[in-house]
């Protein structure tokens, strides 16, 4: 069960922001650290076959990806930085949708999908609609969505931004909940609050991974 | 995961989405009203269809294939944009395309939302028709040969829209302003090809090449011998023309082709899925660099806070409509574009040559700029600029309006000023204003776009 990073590169035009990042991510916690606009996000949207690199590969169990990427994604959960929410969607029809996305039967998708919000302290909101959700609310809505169907692969991005801290800790709880028995992958500011607890810190810059501590 | 939950899945929550939308049932209450101006009987009071120049005599299949005919034509790119710019336009593609669901399941599951609502409003005007003939009807009321000529002519062409819209979002430059044009394109051939394709004569082939399969029936129900077909406006002759819409429809492989658009419709939809090509997530600086410019450099040179004061006391109507245009103009193209629609300018028709030209560049660069400006979230931002927002949209038709006659200039160098100068004024300040308040109305440049360049046609081929 392992993820592997082997000599990734990605640039955007000219721009290189990625030149060669190479790491094998165990079971546990991962943490992305480095300033902003290193390439944090750009290595998570990689992993999570959001993007393509242009040159390097990513492995999982063993075989590379554009041949491992439907395995990989069968048990993928992530929370990009941003997403298009369907507004006019509740919560709990959103999840269901996400759900059915992934695979996973329905009665236990809503079943889980109402514990995550629970820890998350969104059951309260579940079925009202997105529209009226705060950033704080939509952000925990995107990390929930993708914990559900337990993943063994789980990348976040910021997961806490613009969370308080009761509910950023929340949201920690269930990534290390999820880290005992899963690959989780996370870029945040909180870094030194988790840093204890991960079994490995990466710090992007210059584009490249070195491990710190 | 079996393909079919995930379909349904994709269904149920666009169907939802259109369900809970005020704009649906505004687009199904307007259907029927809009029908009531679909079948005029008199000159210039809505939209009337004319063989050589007389009115058909109003029987209840004439009824039913009017009403497929408008919608065939003039329907096609309304509900296009509906589609296009309505309650499903933002789908979270951020997990879709990292999941593993399939793309076909998906585009299949949203292609039947958008086909539902698409036979949703064919059911609201089949009620309006049936109650206009109810009144209006010549011989006997048949409500079934209304039904059935109004669904075999408009039923797949409403499919066909469905599923152009499906593909149109799978792939990434038919996304934008590039898929409107497209259709357009697409909507003038199914009106202008058929006319030519008539001429040669009812084939299954033929017949295909017609989305909209109006011209066809038209024709082939007129009595022999019949010449000038017209759908709209146009003046009118005294009497009425009998018309046989049966005779139309079982013309030689007109159903088939109906039946193969269907088909057709649904192998779109499926192919749609099939080349599908996920987003590219625009950098942030880039996508907000257009804001920086306009609000947050202007007011905070070198973000010192102490020359804020300066700063703002320093930005004046003049700064800021230069700024609009500034933005207008941005596109890596629009320079040389200009400069060709100036030169087209020099031509000799100018209301028919350098105008259209100089209006269809106008058309794309305010509908982008004022869907940018307009766009749900940034309508806050922009508020926190030291202008109210209704100070910058009166910048922005300023902006051009003054844009249209910069363009203008060596028209009105050859061609004398002033009659260039009044098109040049009255198409730039039109269209901005379309183009501000379209775009305000919708949350997004789509509305502004295809109605513009409806609009556009019209001017240029009247
Ligand atoms: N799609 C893109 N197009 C162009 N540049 C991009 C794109 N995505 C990211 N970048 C650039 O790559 C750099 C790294 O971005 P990102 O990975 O978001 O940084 P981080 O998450 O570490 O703050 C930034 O300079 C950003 O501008
Ligand atoms: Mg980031």
């Amino acid at each position: 069960m392992t993820l592997e990073a082997r000599s990734l590169a990605r640039s955007f035009g000219r721009k290189k922001v990625l030149e060669d990042v190479s790491a094998t991510f165990p079971i546990g916690l991962t943490l992305l650290t480095g300033p902003s606009g290193a390439g944090k996000s750009t290595l998570l949207r990689l992993l999570a076959t959001a993007d393509k690199p242009n040159s390097g590969e990513i492995i999982w169990q063993g075989q590379p990806l554009p041949a491992a990427r439907r395995a990989l994604r069968q048990t993928l959960g992530y929370a990009p930085q941003a997403v298009d929410l369907p507004e006019d969607l509740t919560a709990r029809e959103f999840g269901l949708h996400i759900a059915s996305l992934k695979g996973l039967s329905r009665s236990d998708a809503d079943a889980q999908f109402a514990g995550i919000l629970e820890a998350l302290g969104l059951l309260p909101d579940i079925d009202r609609r997105i529209q009226g959700y705060s950033g704080g609310m939509r952000r925990r809505l995107i990390t929930a969505q993708a914990l559900m169907g337990d993943p063994q692969v789980l990348t976040l991005d910021e997961p806490t931004a613009e969370l308080d801290s009761e509910s950023a800790a929340a949201v920690h709880g269930l990534v290390m909940e999820r880290a005992a028995t899963a690959s989780v992958i996370m870029t945040t500011h909180l870094g030194e609050q988790l840093a204890p607890q991960a079994v490995q810190n990466l710090r992007i810059a210059d584009g490249k991974a070195q491990p710190v501590g | 995961m079996t393909v079919s939950t995930v379909t349904a899945s994709a269904f149920g929550a666009d169907l939802l989405r259109y369900r809970r939308s005020a704009s649906l049932w505004l687009l199904l209450l307007c259907a029927p009203v809009a029908a009531r101006y679909m079948i005029s009987e008199t000159e210039g009071e809505g939209i009337s269809i004319a063989v050589g120049g007389q009115l058909p005599v109003l029987t209840s299949p004439v009824f039913g294939i009017w009403l497929g005919i408008v919608v065939s034509t003039l329907v096609m790119p309304v509900v296009f944009i509906y589609l296009r710019a309505g309650p499903t336009r933002r789908q979270p593609w951020q997990l879709d395309e990292t999941s593993p669901a399939s793309r076909i399941a998906i585009a299949l599951g949203r292609f039947g939302a958008d086909a539902a609502i698409m036979m949703g409003v064919l059911i609201a005007l089949s009620l309006a028709g049936l109650f206009l003939a109810w009144m209006k009807v010549t011989g006997p009321y048949q409500p079934g040969h209304i039904l059935l000529l109004l669904w075999v002519v408009a039923g797949p062409t409403l499919l066909a829209v469905a599923a152009i819209r499906i593909l149109f979002d799978a792939v990434p430059i038919l996304r934008g302003a590039l898929g409107d044009f497209l259709f357009f394109m697409l909507w003038m051939a199914s009106i202008i090809v058929p006319s030519i394709a008539a001429e040669n004569g009812s084939t299954f082939a033929n017949n295909m090449a017609s989305v909209g399969g109006a011209i066809r029936p038209l024709m082939e129900s007129a009595p022999p011998g019949s010449e000038s077909f017209a759908i709209g406006t146009s003046s009118l002759a005294p009497g009425r023309v009998e018309l046989d819409p049966w005779a139309g429809i079982g013309a030689q492989g007109y159903l088939a082709s109906r039946a193969g658009w269907v088909l057709l419709s649904l192998a779109i939809a499926a192919l749609a899925g099939l080349v599908y090509r996920p987003h590219k997530s625009k950098a942030r600086t880039q996508r907000f660099a257009w804001l920086d410019r306009l609000t947050l450099r202007r007011l905070l040179p070198g973000a010192a806070p102490s020359s804020q004061h300066a700063t703002r006391a320093g930005l004046g109507i003049v700064p800021l409509v230069l700024a609009e245009m500034r933005l207008i103009a941005s596109g890596s193209l629009f320079p040389l574009l200009a400069v060709g629609a100036a030169a087209i300018g020099l031509a000799d028709d100018y209301r028919h040559a350098g105008s259209p030209a100089a209006l269809l560049l106008l058309v794309f660069a305010l509908s982008a700029h004022a869907g940018r400006t307009e766009a749900r979230g940034l309508v806050a931002l922009t508020a926190t600029a030291p202008f109210h927002p209704l100070i910058r949209r009166m910048a922005f038709i300023v902006a051009g309006t003054v844009l249209s006659l910069a363009i203008a200039v060596p028209a009105m160098m050859v061609h004398g000023p002033l009659h260039v100068l009044e098109l040049a004024f009255l198409t730039g300040a039109a269209a901005s204003l379309a183009a501000i308040v379209l775009a305000w109305a919708a949350r997004s440049p789509f509305v502004a776009r295809i109605t513009l360049l409806i609009g556009w046609y019209a001017y240029m081929a009247s």
